[in-house]
Parts: structure tokens; sequence; C-alpha cells
């Protein structure tokens, strides 16, 4: 991230209190990366209903084919797509991450490619899946 | 403030249990996409196969240390105060706990009925 730090005068006095977002640039890989916590985020914050799904559907014939037809329905095909979509880019930019440690495509110029590709990979897997779910 | 995972242990860790539940959720996501329409017979055996209960049991621990380091390491930079974090932290720990022993009952519950 590049700052607007060019005085090297500043001091931690007259040191600017607020962070202005707009200051700050914000690099493909950094776009990337807040898309691998908000997708982490919204997978542990959906662990709970997976677990209920996977109790219900695990309960008996009933309870199987209730899940079954839940997900029939179109708003929770369109959840399901949130929870798709967060998975892939939190899969995909995970792969890249593992990449990046044994200094595999470090460099800058294919570090900022690799970003876009895991960002363009995780909308393409969930266009797929909306292919097949609707 | 030191929250048992730390440093080397953790990023290391964090990798490990990250290939762990990556190759768990290929191989789920191919047999159930494969099998296209499974029945309950069917879900129900799989899933108390003993090495699929152990596999989903261990893909569910490892899921709970990834989620915690994740999380925390999100908590400690964006949550200020060291009592409010402590509260949020302690919030997620009882949440991945919670949510471990849910699995685990319904792990237990399958194979007990079979």
């Amino acid at each position: 991230m590049h700052s607007s730090v060019h005085s090297a005068v500043r001091t931690a006095k007259n040191r600017p209190k607020n962070l202005n977002l707009l200051s700050v640039r914000f690099p493909l890989s950094a776009v990337m990366s807040v898309g691998h916590r908000a997708s982490g985020i919204l997978l542990f914050l959906a662990l709970p209903y997976f677990l209920y799904l996977l109790q219900l559907s695990l309960s008996g014939e009933n309870g199987f084919l209730q899940v079954k037809n839940n997900l029939n329905s179109t708003w929770l095909k369109m959840l399901m797509l949130v929870f798709i979509w967060a998975l892939a880019h939190h899969f995909i930019a995970g792969i890249r991450y593992f990449l990046l440690d044994m200094d595999i495509g470090i460099e800058r110029q294919t570090a900022q490619k690799s970003a876009l590709l895991v960002m363009i990979l995780g909308v393409l897997v969930t266009a797929i899946a909306a292919f097949f779910l609707f | 403030m030191s929250y048992q995972a730390k440093g080397l242990q953790a990023w290391l860790l964090q990798r490990l249990t990250g290939v762990f539940m990556a190759l768990y959720i290929l191989y789920v996501l191919g047999v159930v996409v494969f099998s296209e329409s499974m029945n309950y017979q069917q879900w129900s055996g799989w899933l108390s196969h003993p090495l699929m209960n152990t596999a989903t049991g261990l893909f569910f621990l490892t899921l709970a240390y990834h989620a915690w380091v994740g999380m925390r390491d999100i908590v400690v930079d964006y949550v200020p105060h060291d009592a409010f974090r402590l509260l949020v932290l302690t919030l997620i720990s009882l949440f991945l706990i919670s949510s471990s022993l849910y699995l685990l009952k319904i792990l237990f519950s399958l194979t007990l009925i079979v």
C-alpha cells in the first residue's frame, strides 16, 4: 500500500490520526486480500447453518428430502451462490499464498497478475455453479 | 498478548490445515457432483463409513483451528481496546468450540444408529 508519507519531517505529533482511505492506493493484490478475509469471515459465519443442514440430512429419510427440497428455492440458491463464491475465492487465493510462500510468482508484476487471476477464477467458478443451479 | 497459536507454528499449521481441507473438499465435491442424485441410504452410508467419519471429524478440527487463526488475525488487526478484543476473541472461540461439539454429536449419532 502506498500511503502519503512524503515528508521525513512528519513527527509523531503532527502525524494524521485518521487514515484517509482515499489517500491509499489499493493494488489488485490488496483488493484480493480483502476478499480473502471477507470470504473467510463469511464461511465462518455460515458454519452453524451448514452443520444444521448436515444434521437434518442425516436425521432420516424425511430430513434428507427436506434438505433437498429446501435447496430448490430460489432464495437459498442465491445464498448458496454467495457461499460458493466465498469458498472458491478463499480456496484459490489460498493456493496463491501457498505458491508465494514457496517463492513461486513472487515478482511484483507476476503477483499482481495472479491476484487478478484469483478474482476472475472465483467469479468464474460462481458463474459455472449458477449455470448448473438455475 | 499471546493467544496460544503463534508465529511460525501458526503460519505452518494454517497452511497444513489448508492443504488437508482443500483435499477433503475436492473429494467431497467430486463425489457429490458426479454421483448426481444420491438417496438417503447412500448419503448416510457414505458418511458413516469409518474412514469418511474420521476424515470428516478431522476436517472439522482442522477447520476450527484454521478459522481460529484467521479470525484472530483479523480481530487483532481491526478491533481496538484489549478488553473488547478479548471479549470478541472469547465469543469466537466459544462459537468454534460449540460448532465442533455439534459436529461430533452428528458424527457419533450416525455411527451409533448404523
